[in-house]
């Protein structure tokens, strides 16, 4: 019971927490994903300076470490350029640039594996490249990277956790507060209940998008391939 | 000479390198409105290049190629040159292709594959591209499959999708590039009924096949590739029955054995 009323007392602080923690998710997200395909579109762009620009902004941002742009960004902006960013803003800045760089190789990896006949046929039928994008390719290329983009969503969940080395109050920064504060651990048991959950719910709904993207694929076939395994 | 005896097609000592293999070399065809040809060869003697040449899917290297009166690439100098690429749409535009692996839309319904470029290429309003769309589905005998998606169809019945969806632009021309060879034998049939209707019907036809029953029954023209040239061509029976180069000769024994 005593650990009962304890998890009841600290539990006020640590959902306050949750919500920040959800702030981040939720904004990186929304700015990340449509972000990654201007990328990735860029990416394999046939003018050479877009194309030089979006892969050497994707190897810098892939290529370094996250915590390190977050102070990158929030102690060094300042310095440099007296550009002073409030902590969460700061944080999500470097979130969306750093998973638009990730999400961006998953679209151009998924815009790439498109058949080549897709683009034969929309040529053929007069659409202009623009129309083939958006139209026929981009479309098809939902469905195939949702899995890639969970993977990066849930790895997500977990990487709001790096705010917190800048000040920002998110649910692993007050549970480590109630941990210092307490002398007991529990707070971070319950911190990684609430990051599982979060990741369970989130994982559950990834498979109702997949789900939703397959609809035009017959039933069967769609049955089939959820359960390969008997 | 007339408006109407212009050809359509008209290609002249086209030449297309792949690096150090000639696939078409020296090529030249006219092909009249209303006409159904078939080109035949074995594989890698260049017919399916000199399809996709017709329609700036492959680019050539030399020689020109005129549609309807508009040049798509002309060699003035030693290099073929191109069209803007606006013309090139345009052009191309004339052209109808079907595949072999037919190339459907799979996140559109049969309906939707049809009216697309319709609706976003001729600016059709959409009540008049799905009228004209059913109408089509029924042409090619599938009137029951407007909602259903690629996914749920065999591969006959895709293939008629996309036969209907090239004729839903209206094109001058139809090119077939195999357009059987990757159905199972017994389903080859109801495609080849199709094709034939449309030759039938004064469809101007350029078919890469190895359907030779089709070839003998339904073309104009017969055109025997080999080693990227026009080896021989004529009309059906000539070609067949009195095949006179040996390269031809000997095609259409290994055909008849196999």
């Amino acid at each position: 019971m005593e650990t009962f009323d304890y998890v009841a007392r600290i539990l006020p602080a640590l959902l306050e927490g949750t919500k920040i923690t959800l702030v981040v998710f939720f904004a990186t997200l929304l700015l990340a994903i449509p972000l990654g395909l201007p990328l990735a579109l860029g990416s394999d762009c046939r003018w050479r300076p877009l194309r030089w620009f979006c892969r050497g902004y994707v190897a810098l941002f892939r290529g370094t470490p996250l915590m390190l742009q977050l102070f990158f960004i929030y102690y060094m902006l300042p310095i440099y350029f007296n550009i002073l960013l409030p902590e969460l803003t700061a944080a999500v800045i470097t979130f969306v640039l750093n998973y638009a760089a990730y999400l961006s190789e998953i679209y151009r990896g998924g815009i790439g594996s498109i058949e080549r006949g897709q683009y034969e046929a929309a040529t053929c039928l007069g659409l202009t490249s623009f129309q083939t994008m958006f139209g026929v390719i981009i479309p098809q290329t939902v469905k195939r990277v949702l899995p890639a983009v969970t993977n990066e969503t849930i790895t997500l969940v977990k990487d709001t956790a790096l705010v917190s080395a800048i000040g920002v109050a998110d649910l692993m920064k007050n549970s480590r507060s109630a941990v210092n504060r307490d002398g007991s651990t529990m707070a971070f048991l319950v911190a990684a209940i609430i990051y599982l959950l979060l990741n369970v719910v989130l994982t559950k709904f990834s498979y109702y998008l997949e789900e939703r993207f397959s609809r035009h694929e017959a039933k069967e076939t769609r049955l089939e391939r959820r359960t390969l395994w008997h | 000479m007339a408006l109407t005896d212009r050809p359509i097609i008209e290609i002249k000592n086209v030449t297309k390198r792949f690096g150090s293999l000639t696939a078409l070399d020296d090529v030249s065809l006219s092909v009249h409105r209303g006409e159904t040809v078939a080109i035949i060869g074995p594989s890698g003697s260049g017919k399916s290049t000199l399809l996709r040449s017709i329609n700036n899917l492959e680019q050539i290297s030399s020689g020109e190629i005129v549609i309807d009166g508009q040049t798509l690439a002309a060699t003035p100098h030693d290099r073929a040159e191109y069209v803007s690429e606006k013309e090139i749409r345009q052009i191309c535009g004339e052209i109808g292709m079907i595949f072999q692996h037919f190339n459907l839309f799979p996140h559109m319904t049969c309906l939707r594959n049809i009216t697309y470029a319709p609706i976003k290429v001729k600016k059709q309003p959409r009540a008049q591209a799905e009228a004209e769309a059913r109408r089509l589905l029924e042409l090619v005998g599938l009137s029951d499959k407007a909602d259903a998606y690629p996914s749920q169809l065999s591969g006959g019945q895709k293939q008629r999708v996309a036969i209907a969806r090239g004729l839903a632009m209206n094109p001058a021309v139809m090119l077939f590039d195999e357009p059987t060879s990757a159905l199972d034998p017994e389903i080859t049939g109801e495609v080849l009924a199709v094709m034939k209707r449309l030759a039938e019907a004064q469809m101007t036809m350029l078919v890469v096949t190895h359907e030779m029953g089709f070839a003998r029954e339904v073309a104009d023209r017969v055109i025997f590739m080999a080693d990227g040239r026009i080896m021989e061509q004529g009309d059906p029976q000539q070609i067949f029955e009195n095949p006179q180069s040996e390269r031809l000769q000997n095609f259409l024994r290994s055909i008849i054995r196999s």
